[in-house]
Order: structure tokens, then sequence, then C-alpha cells
């Protein structure tokens, strides 16, 4: 048999399981698992089980994973999210949907302590659907804003994603969080951009003006200052040199605790609450992990990844028609899978090809504008039908919306996605000016 | 089933707890590396073996909850009831899974008991960390087992104690 059919099958296995609702993880683990026994035989493949699990879990590298989700989680409970939220309307009340630009401002402040875009889009909803509501906004316009504040949630430094990409690459997270930061603050911008226009172009999404909200004081800032203290702790760290990426997430965790206790607001259920949370989310991330572990290392053995990356640039195509092809690839596939197990399974493979590519960038460059272009499609496969998680989340927080008017809720912010997306293309300087920077 | 959900429980409580004391140590870490120049020595394998522990037991958890991701795209249209019998088909597999992790897991435990091996800075036995993953691992396998056997009656019981 041969290496390509090999492949084949064990693709065609993994999807055939994932088709009929096995989990993702395992049946990449279990397509994996076949591929591997067909290759090398029981020995080498129960040796490699062996610390497969050891490897993976108790990892230096990889613990910044959970570090970052608890502090989301503890964000997520100690009630930072309210306060947080009415200052952002008392700054965009003057604006025509107004509201609406406030849940995105909310959005990306969160993100900036937390790395989960589901997270965000709950923690966010969890605050500011009721109050768009009672203003008058449509279930449409306020699902579909929330959906896409969430995707701040990673396109905004800390990132879980962007993490994943890290590892797997071997580049340096406090370079990509770098990176991250301007098309973070271009895609906020955005977002409040497409909610301006929307509301014009759409009629009765949104009231004319948002009344009875509080004007902006001195005293709406302290909303703002527990996250921008835990920002400024965490990402000064990093970035002054006083500690690595894992220790800031672990400092970010341990104040975003302190934070809690200080609002009054954490008891001993909402603190089990945080835990079950992260369990959840993390236990799923690194089962994930160890699917695509044994995926991996099954298609590796066939040898056809390694030899990809030659028969693409045989075909002399350009470069830039090569990353957009790969990048709509992932927008399809995204459709139907969940993007992290994408990430796990396509980078090891897609990665190699483009390093070997010529961008007219160093090494390092080109691997981190990949990422982030990676990073960005990661957040729209979030938003777009059929599945678009974020969009799920929201909208079963919103129980009188229909599941098509949150869907319709999210087209313009769609639009903004692709637009930037096409601009961070064609433009790498937009990712990477900001690396220079950084030590 | 209650007695599943408490351990699930008990178990990620565990790890929440292993987490927080990771988080405790690397800021009393800091503050001493950037101020007068102690630090704890090797904390960095500390926190990599800390995790290690807590990530397995936040499965059991993951799994009670059916938290780990499906693809719905292609059964959006089938039945309540066969949608039932395919997510048992699917904790069956994961059952298996965990079964195997738990049991090649500990055969690496041993192994790591008769060489002793441990880590660089501090040799920290390895052999604690396996020990630490193996019970919990065994746990997700018994609660994926039981949700492939009682199906809808397992979600149930969740439910109502929830």
């Amino acid at each position: 048999m041969s290496a390509i059919t090999l492949c084949l099958i064990i693709f065609g296995v993994m999807l055939v399981l994932m088709a009929i609702r096995v989990p993702i993880a395992v049946s990449m683990f279990a397509a994996g698992t076949l591929g591997y026994l067909m290759q090398t035989g029981w020995g080498p493949y129960s040796n490699f089980l062996n610390n497969l699990a050891f490897a993976r879990f108790a990892s230096y590298d990889l613990s910044v994973i959970p570090l970052f989700i608890l502090m989301g989680h503890f964000a997520t409970q100690g009630g930072i999210s309210k306060a947080l939220f009415q200052f952002a309307a008392s700054v965009m009340a003057r604006f025509k949907g107004g509201l609406a630009m406030a849940a995105v401002l909310a959005s990306a402040a969160f993100g900036s302590i937390c790395g989960s875009s589901v997270a965000t889009a709950a923690t966010i909803t969890g605050v500011a659907l009721p109050e768009m509501k009672r203003h008058g906004y449509s279930g449409r316009l306020s699902t579909g804003t929330l959906a896409a504040g969430g995707t701040l949630g990673i396109l905004i430094p800390p990132s879980v994603p962007l993490v994943i990409y890290a590892i797997l690459t071997e580049q340096n997270i406090a370079k990509l969080f770098a990176a991250a930061m301007v098309p973070g603050i271009i895609a906020m911008l955005g977002y409040m951009v497409a909610i301006a226009i929307y509301v014009r172009v759409v009629p009765g999404q949104a009231p004319e003006v948002d009344n009875d909200i509080e004007k902006f004081s001195l005293a709406a800032l302290s909303g703002i200052a527990p996250i921008a203290t835990i920002f400024v702790i965490v990402f000064g760290g990093i970035y002054g040199g006083f500690f690595t990426p894992t220790e800031g997430a672990g400092v970010g965790a341990a104040s975003t605790f302190v934070a809690a206790l200080l609002k009054r607001e954490i008891t001993w259920e909402k603190f089990k609450k945080s835990f079950y949370a992260t369990a959840e989310s993390s236990a799923m991330i690194f089962m994930i992990f160890i699917g695509a572990d044994v995926m991996n290392s099954s298609l590796a053995l066939t040898q056809v990844p390694n030899q990809l990356a030659n028969v693409v640039s045989s075909w002399g195509l350009a470069p830039l028609m090569i990353v957009s092809a790969i990048l709509l690839f992932y927008v399809v596939l995204g459709a139907v899978m969940d993007e992290l197990s994408m990430i796990l399974l396509t980078i090891p493979i897609f990665f190699p090809l483009i390093m070997g590519l010529d961008f007219g960038m160093a090494k390092e460059p080109t691997a981190i504008w990949f990422g982030i272009m990676v990073l960005m499609t990661v957040g729209f496969g979030m938003l777009a039908p059929p599945v678009g998680l974020n969009v799920y989340v929201v909208n079963s927080m919103a129980k009188d919306v229909p599941i098509s008017e949150s869907y319709k809720g999210v087209m313009p912010f769609l639009i903004s996605d692709t637009i930037r997306t096409i601009l961070l293309l064609f433009f790498p300087g937009i990712s990477l000016w900001l690396i220079q920077y950084v030590a | 089933m209650k007695i599943l959900e408490l351990l699930a429980k008990l178990c990620s409580i565990l790890a929440g707890a292993l987490l927080t004391f990771i988080t405790l140590m690397t800021c009393y870490s800091l503050i001493g590396r950037n101020t007068n120049g102690t630090t704890i020595v090797g904390d960095f394998e500390l926190t990599g073996v800390a995790t290690g522990a807590a990530i397995a037991l936040f499965m059991p958890l993951c799994q009670f909850k059916k938290a780990n991701i499906v693809v719905d795209f292609f059964t959006a249209k089938a039945s309540q009831a066969t949608i039932a019998q395919l997510d048992r088909l699917g904790a069956l597999f994961m059952a298996a899974v965990f079964a195997l992790l738990a049991w090649r897991t500990y055969l690496g435990g041993m192994n790591a008991w008769t060489t002793q091996s441990g880590s660089m800075m501090l040799g920290f036995p390895e052999w604690i960390v396996y020990a630490a993953m193996t019970p919990p691992l065994a746990l997700s396998a018994a609660i994926a087992l039981t949700q492939a056997l009682m199906g809808e009656k397992f979600t149930r019981t969740d439910e109502a104690s929830a």
C-alpha cells in the first residue's frame, strides 16, 4: 500500500468517526491508532502511549494554557464584567448604537485578560444582553454583536489559540502576543464601524438614542481599574523582562483572584464554579492535544507531510496564493470542525510548507505573520454558519431569539472580519511593527 | 451515579487547588527573584509536574459533562433517538481511549519507578506524577463507560442533581 493511500485511509476513518458524533479528540486518536498499528504494529505504538499522557500534560510549555483559562474564569466569576460594561456604556452612549459599541469595547477590555472567545462572549453577554434588550436593541443586533465581540477574547492577547500555535511552531509567545495587539485593536474598531453602518442602513435594530445611561465620569473609570491593573502587571511583566509568559499567566490568575476578593464578589460556590469551568475547557483542549498527537505521529510515519512541502513548492505557485488557499481551506474546514482541532491537526503539515516559501521576509516574521493570519480565520470560524460556536453560546443565553436571527446579526461582523483579514494578508507590517519594540 | 459525579467534582477541586498553589508559588518566586535575588530553584519544574496532575484530574468532570467537542453538522437532521444512540457510541470510544491511557500511563509509571527517573533540576520523581494521573484517567474511563451503557438515563440523573 502506498503512503498516500494510507494517509487517505487515516483521514477517511477520522472524518467518518467525526461525522457520526464521536468526539473530535477520539476520532483523531482512533484514526491515528489504526494508522500507527498498520505501519509499526503494537510494540512501538504501545511504547509511544506509555508516556504520551505524561509528556503532554506535565509540560511546562503547555501549563500556560490552564493558567490563562483559570485567570479568565476567575475574571468571569469575580464580578469584574458588570462595572466594566457600565464604564464602556458611559463612553459610547453618545453614538447611535452606543450600547452595542459598548459591548464590543467591554469584550475587547475583557479579552485583554481572558484568552478564550467563548468565555468572553458568555461573560459579556451576561451583563450586556439584558441592558441592550431593555433599551430596545433587536435580538438580531445584540446577539450578533456579543458573538462577534467574544472573538476579541482570542484576537486580543492573551489568546489560547495563539499559545497553541506558538507551541506547535516553536515561536516566541511574547512576540506573537505583541503581533496580535494591533490587529486586535483594528478588529475592535472594525466591529464598531460595522455597528455604526448597520444601525443606519437597517432600520429598527437600535433605538435613536440610548436614554438613561450614566454620563461618563471619573467614578465610572473605577469600572475598568481592576482589568487595567491586571493587564499592566501581566504584560508589563512579560515585556519588561520580569517574567516569562507562563509565569505571567500565574501572576495574572493570582491577581485576578485577588481583584475578585477585593470586589467581595467571590464566594466558595463561585470559586468552585471557576474550577469546574477550568476543568471542562482545559481537559477538552488537552484531550484534543492527545488525539492530534496520535494522529500526527501516525501521519508523520507515512512521510507524506514531509513530501507535501516539496510537491507544493515544485508547482511554482505564488507564495501569497498558497497562503490564501490555506486560509480559504481553513474557513471551509472551520465550518464543520472545531478550530482548535483544526490548528493542531493542520499546522504540523502546513507550517513547514509555509516556511519553505519566500515572502521576502526572514523566517521569524513569516512564522509570526502566518500565526496571526491563522488566528483571524479561527475568529471567523467562531462566527460563521453553520457552526459558529460563539453564536451558539450567546444565542443559548438569549431565550427569545431564534438562531437564524443571530446568524443574520453576525453578518456585518463577518464582512468586517473579511476586510481585516485581507488587509493583514497583504500588509504583514501591521502585525509586525510592534514586535520591533519587544526585546 | 451520584458517586461518579462526586468523585469527578472532587478531582477538579483538587486540580484547581493545585493550579492555585502554582500561581501563588510563581508569585512568591518572582517577588524573590526581582527583589533580593532569591528564587525557588526549579520552580518551573514544579509548575510542569503540578499541571500534569491537574490536567489529568480535570478529565473526569469534562467527560461527565460531555464537554468534549463533537461535530454535529452532519447529524443536525437526525432524530433525538438516533443522536442519543450515536452519543452512546461516542462515549464507548471515549471509555476505550481513557482505559488505554490509564493502563499505559500505569505501565509508564512503573517504568519511571524502576528507573527512578526524575526532573533535571530538582530530581523530582516522575513516578509520582504518573501515579497521580492514573486514577483520574481510570475514573474518566468508568464515567464514559457508564454513559455508554446507560445513555440518556445517566444524563437525566446528572440534570436532576445539578
